[in-house]
């Protein structure tokens, strides 16, 4: 009995090697280790940095934080691959942007990742443990709230309605009609509320994209109501994994949640992005919008640099040289981000600068 | 009379009917039924999932071949790859071969064969079994305190070290259990004959017991292999590595032991969390290429388990010549 078991099991395998062999022969394979194209964009005469001269020191840099910054890093970390022969080794993780300080702060890591500024008391820990950072902006994101695309009622909404709708005081609300009582207290111009299911998927309080979202839209309205500013509804779907949103945005015909650009630029045909409107009119989420600020739910993604690693490791200074020239702005939009106007990567780089100086 | 009847002709529904006479078996019949279905429904459950998988799988390998297996983990799904997966989770599963394979089967045999039975042996017992069950998280946890920051100078911090000691010692209840358990199965006979011979305890132990139980043995650190394998959060808490990993140039052994790390759960793990934008070349997605490591995986414990279940054959003839 045994041995015909063996059998069964030494015949999947052989199967599946063949499987695999017929698949290696396939003269129609792609090999897909090509050249990314960040390569073809490797400036040649950036004034700057020293990119694209052979001059760019080697060793290891370890990044950690936001999972939503961390394909920037990647793209900017292959790139550094590419120009060095791998004398540049970049390690990236995106465990979130909390988890990311707390590592930062404890000297595990060089750069941190953020998809919002650092907190007074992730700020406190770094000081704590003696480590001196920088704060560098390096593209923005635009929070995209979104609906199923058969939710034809609700095309626009002001912070007032958002707020109403997700904010602290919106808990136990399950019907989008629950919401208008308060929205319409608020001085809400938003139409009128569909009588639907609200069925809200987000990111958790543990997610950057959280608490930039509650920063940009509830602050305000919290602080004049006396709620909780930091704080959202409590009974809606959490999930760290965008994925998860989107597939629960798409799943209900009268959903509501939010995630990064990227995310909604990737699934445009999955969900429905809701207009902002923030007093001058509703307005899309788009790279323009994003760019120029009038997207009212745009946010700074930045990279933290510890002052002590680049003192101790000439290869952190190199990597951050290169993230901050303009092959490596160029990863921002291949990463599926906007990037920064020139006036404020200039910014970054003269704080940059001074910083290393 | 039925007995004259059963010894002229001996196959079992002979002899059932002789036994039960005409009467029919109607419950045993509910029974049988019954235990089909289950299987039938665990099986197809199976199936789905499978064809679930393999089918997404399908086209990574067919656009990819072994491009998929000989990259490293990378921005774009035209590039990204498994190798460093599959080496971090090989690197694992041969800690636990060399780690918890020798201490569980040597604890498993003593407390069977040597340990006095009082209640200390019966609350050591309970407690292995208790922590056979403890979520996997929590020896996440102790692997960060102990062996990421305590044991640094060994492991190099969040490094395959730290993992796979980790999840030798996950793993370690399930193999005493199972080796206690085939330890206790070998009949008591076998172990009077070879004393009535004049063999020593050792010698009785390593030539009748060990044999006789190696089977079942086998079959326990087979599910412990798989077990770690598999083990996604306790690498999440190490520090297992999901964006990008690279390493300088002509790093020894060492290096890489102690170095920075990932394992196939974590690459899975990963990807589900990228976007779902296609990519350039090949038109494939993150979500693509998650079924194909998934696949990876599955084979990979499938290799292990069929390469434990030819040993085990080979015991098993030794043991019948």
């Amino acid at each position: 009995m045994n041995k015909s078991k063996g059998r069964l099991v030494l015949a999947s395998i052989v199967g599946l090697s063949m499987f695999a062999a017929a698949c290696g022969e396939d003269e129609g394979a792609v090999d897909a280790t090509t050249t990314p194209a960040a390569a073809t964009t490797a400036p040649a005469d950036d004034a700057a940095t020293t990119t694209g001269a052979p001059a760019i020191a080697g060793g290891e840099v370890f990044v950690t934080g936001s999972s939503t910054v961390e394909p920037i890093s990647v793209l900017v970390g292959e790139l550094a691959d590419e120009l060095t022969n791998g004398e540049l080794a970049v390690t990236v993780e995106g465990p979130g942007t909390g988890d990311g300080f707390a590592k930062f702060c404890a000297g595990e890591a060089d750069i941190s990742d953020a998809s919002r500024k650092i907190k007074d008391e992730e700020a406190a820990l770094c000081a704590d443990a003696g480590i001196e950072f920088v704060e560098l902006e390096v593209a923005i994101d635009g929070l995209t709230v979104a609906t199923s695309p058969a939710n034809e009622a609700v095309t626009c909404l002001d912070f007032a309605a958002l707020y109403a709708l997700i904010g602290p005081e919106a808990e136990g609300f399950g019907n989008w009609t629950d919401a208008q009582a308060l929205a319409t207290e608020l001085g809400s111009t938003s139409a009128t509320f569909p009588d639907a299911d609200l069925v809200i998927t987000g990111p958790g309080p543990e997610s950057g994209t959280f608490d930039s979202f509650i920063e940009i839209a509830f602050k305000k309205i919290a602080t004049d109501r006396g709620t909780d500013p930091k704080a959202a509804r409590n009974d809606y779907t959490q999930s760290p994994n965008d994925n998860v949103i989107v597939e629960g945005i798409e799943a209900s015909d009268s959903s509501l949640g939010w995630v990064g650009f990227a995310f909604y630029a990737a699934e445009q045909d999955r969900m429905k992005a809701i207009e902002i409107d923030k007093g001058d009119g509703c307005v899309a989420p788009t790279v323009e919008t994003i760019a120029d600020g009038s997207y009212p739910l745009a946010r700074s993604l930045y990279i933290y640099v510890s002052v002590s690693a680049v003192a101790d490791n000439p290869a952190v200074g190199a990597y951050v040289d290169l993230y901050l020239s303009d092959a490596g702005v160029a990863a921002v939009s291949e990463a599926g981000y906007v990037d920064i106007p020139t006036e404020r990567i200039e910014a970054s780089r003269t704080t940059w600068a001074d910083a290393t100086a | 009379m039925s007995l004259t009847v059963a010894i002229t002709d001996s196959s079992t529904a002979t002899v059932r009917a002789a036994l039960t006479g005409t009467k029919r078996d109607v419950r045993g019949y509910i029974f049988a039924g019954a235990l089909l279905f289950c299987l039938l429904a665990s099986l197809f459950v199976l199936t789905v999932l499978m064809w679930d998988v393999v089918a997404s799988a399908i086209p990574v390998f067919d656009k990819r071949s072994t491009g998929f297996l000989t990259s490293e983990l990378a921005s774009s799904p035209d590039k990204a790859g498994v190798s460093q997966g599959i080496w971090g989770s090989l690197m694992i599963a041969g800690f636990v071969v060399v780690l918890a394979f020798p201490t569980g089967i040597f604890a498993g045999v003593y407390l069977e064969e040597y340990a006095k039975s009082n209640r200390l042996t019966r609350l050591i017992e309970l407690n292995i079994r208790n922590l056979a069950g403890v979520p996997s998280v929590v020896y996440g946890i102790l692997g960060l305190v102990v062996f990421v920051k305590g044991l640094s100078w060994l492991t190099g911090g969040r490094s395959v070290i730290a993992a796979g000691i980790t999840l030798a010692i996950l793993v370690l209840p399930i193999i005493i259990i199972t080796t206690a358990e085939s330890v206790r199965a070998v009949p008591s006979g076998l172990r009077e004959a070879g004393f009535g011979v004049g063999a020593t305890q050792w010698e009785v132990t390593r030539d009748h017991v060990l044999p006789y139980a190696a089977p079942g043995i086998l079959t326990g650190t087979m599910l412990a292999v798989a077990r770690a394998l598999g083990e996604a959060a306790p690498l999440l808490l190490i520090g297992a590595i999901t964006g990008r990993l690279a390493s300088l140039p002509g790093q020894g052994l060492v290096d890489r032991l102690q170095g920075k790390f990932t394992a196939m759960p974590i690459v899975i793990y990963g990807w589900a969390n990228e976007v779902n934008k296609p990519g350039k070349i090949t038109g494939l997605t993150f979500e693509d290429l998650n079924a194909a490591a998934i696949v990876v995986l599955l084979a990979m414990v499938l290799l292990l388990n069929g390469a434990a279940i030819l040993l085990r054959n080979r015991f098993e003839k030794r043991r019948q010549s």
